[in-house]
C-alpha cells in the first residue's frame, strides 16, 4: 500500500505498534480518533451524572443524594459535557476529516496537535479526579461565578482541581483549534481554493477561528480564578463580579457555536449526499456561517441581562440578529432536498431530526434574546430546555448523523441501518420527554440547580416524565453502543465510497492509508469534486 | 380596583411579559410548522427517485438575498416590540414614585426584608416563614443587595428577576396588581442550600398594608 504513496512525501508517521504507537502517532486520523473516543467516554460519564441528577429530582422533596452531591453532579455534568465532550468532539471531527476533505496528507503541525490532545486529556482527567478529594468535586456550576467559586465560599482541593482541569482542557483545545486553522491555511491540495472547500470544512473553519479567538478568555479567567482562590483577590466588588462574567461568557457564548457549526456541517454533508444533490446556496451559506461566527462573538452578555451590569439593548440586538444567518441555513437545507433523490438511511434521518429538533432550541433562543422575556425565564428550567434542545437535541443528533455517515470511512465497516433507525426512534422519544416539559416548568417558576423542590401542582408529574425520558435517552445511547459493537464484530465492508459521496474523503480507501491518498486526486473544480467527476458535465448555477 | 390603578400608568411587568410572550409564541409555532411541513413535503415527494432525476441547480443568490431581507424585517419587528417593552420595564418604572421602599438583602441562605419607613426588619428564614409584604396596585421600590455571593431576587408571579451583585445596591420598581400569596426564590446558584432560599410574597390592599406597617409588623397581615 505505502509503496504507491508519493515517494517525496515526508515521513510523518512513526511506526510504533500497539498502545504506544496509537498514543503517540502524529497521524491526524489517529489523533482525531483518540480525541473522539476519549470525548465519547466523557459523554457516557456525563450521562451517568445526568441520570443521577434526574433520579434525585424525579419527585418532590426526594433524598436520593445530598444537596452537596447534587451540586457536584450538576457542576460536573455541565463541565464534562461542554469541556470534555461536545467541544472536543467538534475538534476531533475536524482533525480527522478536514485534512481528508482538503486533499492533504496530514495536519500542519501534527506534533503540536498531538500535544494539544494530551494537554486536553490531562485537563479532563484532573477535572474528574476532583471526585476523589475529601471535599468532593467542583461544585460551583460549570461557569463557576465569583464570589461563589472563590476560596472563601467554595474552599477545597476539589474546586482547585476543577479550575486547573478546565484551564488545561481549554489550552489543549485552543492549540488543536489553531492547528486546524493552520491546516486549512497551508495544506489545501492544488485547486482547492477557499471557495471550493466542502461545507463541513467551512463550518469547522468558522468554529476553529472562534476557538482561537475566544478560548484565550477562558484560559485567562481560569488562571485569574486560581489566583483569586489563593489569596490574590482579583474579582472584587461589583465590577470584579461583572468582569468575571464578561470574560467567561466572551468564551462561553462563542463555544456554543463551536458546539453547533461542525454538527451543522455534518448534517449538511449528509443531506447533500443522501439527496444526490450538491448543497444548495454554497456562497450564501459560507457568507452566513461567517456572519454567524462574527455575530456570535458579540452576543455574550445576553447571559447577563439580569445582572444590571451590561447594555441590554445592544446584546438583544446582536442576539436577535442571529435569526438572519440561521434562517439562511434552514433555507439551504430544505432547498438541497427539493427536487433531489432522497435516500432515507439512518444518517439522513438523524440529519433531518437534527434540523427539526434544533429548531425548537433556536426559536426559544429568540425568546431568551429578549431582555423582558429573559427577566422571567433566565436561570429557570426554560433555559435548561432551550440549551438542551440546541446541544443535545441539536448537536448530538448532528453528531450521530456524522457518525452514521463517516463510520464506514473511519472503520471500513457499515453500521447497521435498522439498529440505527431504532436508536433514532428511541432518542427522539427520550429527548422530547426529557426536555420539552422543562419549558413549562421554567415558565411556571422552577429555578435551575435546585436539589429539591416543594410539592407544587404538576411539578412532580412533569419531573417524573423528564426522569423517565432521561432513562430512555440512556437506552438510545446503549443501542448505539450495541450497533458499534455488532458492526465491528460482524463487519459489512462499505468500500471506499458507500454513499456516492461528494468530497475528497470518499476518493480514498476506508480507512484511509497513513498519507491519506494513494492515487492522484480527482480534479477539484467545486466544493463537490466527486459529484463533478460522476457527472462530467457542466452544471447550471441557477434554478 | 387595584388592577385599574396599575393599568392607569404604572408599569406592570407581568403584563409586559405576557404581551410580548403572546406575540413571540405564535410566530415561533408558525415558523416551526412551516419548516417541518416543508421538510415533510420533501421527504414524501422526493424519496426513492432515480438519482438521475435529481436536479442540477444549486444556487440562487438573488432569492437568498431577498429572503435575508425578509428575515432582517422580522428581526426589526421583534426588536421593536422588545425594546418598547424593555423601555417600560427598565426605564419608565424606575421613574415612578414608590409608595413603599423595601431593602432586600440576600445572604446564604435566607432573605432579609427591611422597611425603613416602618422600622420593620424581617428574615425569611430558610423555609420562607416570614413573608415579603407589599401593597397592591402601587409602585414598590426594592433595593437589592447581598452580603456574600450572587443571589437573584425572582418573583415568578410578576415575571421578573434581578441579580443581587456584591459591592453595589441595585434598585427595581415593581407593581403587584392583584392581592394574593406568591412564591419567590433565589434564581442564581448560591451554594449548598440554594434550594432552600425561598420566600413568600403577600400582596395586600394598601389599607391593610398600612395597618400592618404602622403596627411595626406585629399586626396580622391583610
Amino acid at each position: 500500500m505505502s509503496a504507491t504513496a508519493p515517494a517525496t512525501a515526508p515521513r510523518t508517521h512513526l511506526r510504533l505498534s500497539g498502545w504506544v504507537g496509537a498514543a503517540t502517532s502524529t497521524d491526524h486520523k489517529r489523533i482525531g480518533l483518540n480525541l473522539g473516543l476519549c470525548s465519547l467516554a466523557f459523554f457516557l460519564l456525563g450521562g451517568v451524572f445526568a441520570l443521577l441528577m434526574r433520579s434525585q429530582i424525579a419527585q418532590p422533596n426526594e433524598r436520593f443524594v445530598s444537596d452537596n452531591t447534587y451540586n457536584q453532579l450538576f457542576t460536573m455534568h455541565g463541565s464534562t459535557m461542554i469541556y470534555l465532550f461536545v467541544t472536543p468532539m467538534a475538534i476531533a471531527l475536524a482533525i480527522y476529516l478536514v485534512p481528508l476533505q482538503l486533499g492533504a496528507t496530514g495536519m500542519a503541525a501534527p506534533r503540536l496537535t498531538l500535544t494539544g490532545f494530551w494537554v486536553w486529556l490531562s485537563g479532563g482527567l484532573i477535572m474528574e479526579c476532583s471526585w476523589l478529594t475529601a471535599d468532593g468535586a467542583g461544585r460551583a456550576g460549570w461557569f463557576s461565578y465569583t464570589p461563589l467559586s472563590n476560596g472563601t465560599n467554595t474552599p477545597g482541593v476539589g474546586q482547585d482541581l476543577w479550575v486547573m482541569g478546565v484551564l488545561l482542557a481549554a489550552i489543549g483545545m485552543w492549540v488543536m483549534g489553531a492547528c486546524v486553522v493552520a491546516t486549512i491555511a497551508r495544506r489545501r491540495a492544488p485547486g482547492m481554493s477557499l471557495l471550493r472547500m466542502p461545507v463541513f470544512t467551512w463550518t469547522e473553519l468558522a468554529s476553529m477561528l472562534m476557538v482561537v479567538g475566544a478560548f484565550p478568555a477562558l484560559i485567562v479567567v481560569m488562571a485569574l480564578l486560581f489566583i483569586d482562590r489563593h489569596g490574590g483577590h482579583v474579582f472584587t466588588g461589583f465590577n470584579g463580579t461583572i468582569d468575571y462574567q464578561d470574560l467567561f461568557w466572551f468564551f462561553g457564548h462563542p463555544v456554543v457555536y463551536v458546539m453547533f457549526f461542525p454538527y451543522l456541517g455534518a448534517a449538511a454533508e449528509t443531506i447533500a449526499v443522501c439527496s444526490h444533490k450538491r448543497w444548495f446556496g454554497y456562497t450564501a451559506f459560507v457568507a452566513s456561517i461567517m456572519l454567524f461566527a462574527a455575530l456570535s462573538m458579540s452576543v455574550w452578555a445576553h447571559h447577563m441581562f439580569v445582572t444590571g451590569g451590561v447594555t441590554n439593548q445592544y446584546f438583544a440586538f446582536t442576539s436577535t440578529a442571529l435569526i438572519v444567518p440561521a434562517g439562511i441555513e434552514y433555507f439551504d437545507a430544505i432547498a438541497t432536498m427539493v427536487r433531489g433523490s432522497l435516500v432515507l438511511r439512518a444518517s439522513m434521518l438523524f440529519a433531518i431530526t437534527f434540523f427539526i429538533q434544533f429548531l425548537i432550541g433556536g426559536l426559544t433562543g429568540v425568546f431568551v434574546a429578549s431582555p423582558v422575556l429573559d427577566y422571567h425565564v433566565n436561570n429557570s428550567y426554560f433555559v435548561i430546555a432551550h440549551f438542551h434542545y440546541t446541544l443535545f437535541a441539536g448537536s448530538v443528533f448532528g453528531f450521530f448523523a456524522g457518525v452514521y455517515h463517516w463510520f464506514p470511512k473511519v472503520t471500513g465497516a457499515l453500521l447497521r441501518e435498522r439498529l440505527g433507525k431504532l436508536q433514532l426512534a428511541i432518542l427522539i422519544v427520550g429527548t422530547n420527554m426529557t426536555f420539552f416539559p422543562m419549558f413549562f416548568l421554567g415558565e411556571d417558576g422552577m429555578p435551575r440547580r435546585i436539589s429539591r423542590y416543594p410539592t407544587h401542582p404538576s411539578w412532580g408529574t412533569l419531573n417524573l416524565v423528564e426522569s423517565v425520558g432521561a432513562g430512555i435517552i440512556a437506552l438510545g445511547v446503549l443501542t448505539f453502543l450495541i450497533n458499534v459493537f455488532v458492526s465491528l464484530r460482524r463487519r459489512v465492508p462499505g468500500g471506499p465510497d458507500p454513499w456516492l459521496g461528494h468530497t475528497l474523503e470518499w476518493a480514498t480507501p476506508s480507512p484511509p492509508p497513513p498519507l491519506n491518498f494513494e492515487t492522484p486526486l480527482p480534479p477539484i473544480r467545486s466544493y463537490a469534486p466527486l459529484l463533478d467527476l460522476r457527472r462530467r458535465e457542466p452544471e447550471g448555477s441557477r434554478s | 380596583m387595584s388592577a385599574t390603578r396599575a393599568a392607569a400608568g404604572l408599569v406592570d411587568t407581568r403584563h409586559e411579559y405576557e404581551h410580548l410572550f403572546s406575540i413571540y409564541v405564535p410566530i415561533a409555532i408558525g415558523v416551526f410548522a412551516v419548516i417541518v411541513l416543508a421538510i415533510a413535503y420533501c421527504l414524501l415527494r422526493y424519496r426513492r427517485r432515480p438519482p438521475e432525476l435529481a436536479a442540477r441547480w444549486h444556487e440562487n443568490n438573488r432569492l437568498e438575498g431577498s429572503y435575508a431581507l425578509v428575515l432582517a424585517g422580522v428581526v426589526a419587528f421583534l426588536l421593536y416590540l422588545t425594546f418598547t417593552a424593555e423601555h417600560r420595564v427598565d426605564t419608565v418604572s424606575a421613574r415612578e414614585r414608590p409608595s413603599v421602599t423595601v431593602d432586600v438583602i440576600g445572604s446564604k441562605w435566607e432573605w432579609t426584608f427591611r422597611y425603613r419607613d416602618y422600622m420593620i426588619t424581617e428574615r425569611s428564614g430558610t423555609v420562607g416563614r416570614q413573608p415579603l409584604v407589599v401593597p397592591t396596585g402601587e409602585a414598590v421600590r426594592f433595593n437589592l443587595s447581598t452580603v456574600d455571593v450572587i443571589h437573584a431576587f425572582w418573583v415568578p408571579e410578576v415575571r421578573f428577576k434581578r441579580d443581587l451583585i456584591p459591592g453595589a445596591t441595585q434598585s427595581v420598581t415593581l407593581v403587584f396588581p392583584a392581592a394574593g400569596s406568591f412564591q419567590g426564590q433565589c434564581a442564581e446558584f448560591c451554594g449548598l442550600r440554594h434550594a432552600d432560599m425561598v420566600f413568600n410574597v403577600r400582596a395586600v390592599s394598601p389599607a391593610a398594608f398600612a395597618a400592618w406597617g404602622h403596627s411595626g409588623g406585629r399586626a396580622p397581615i391583610g
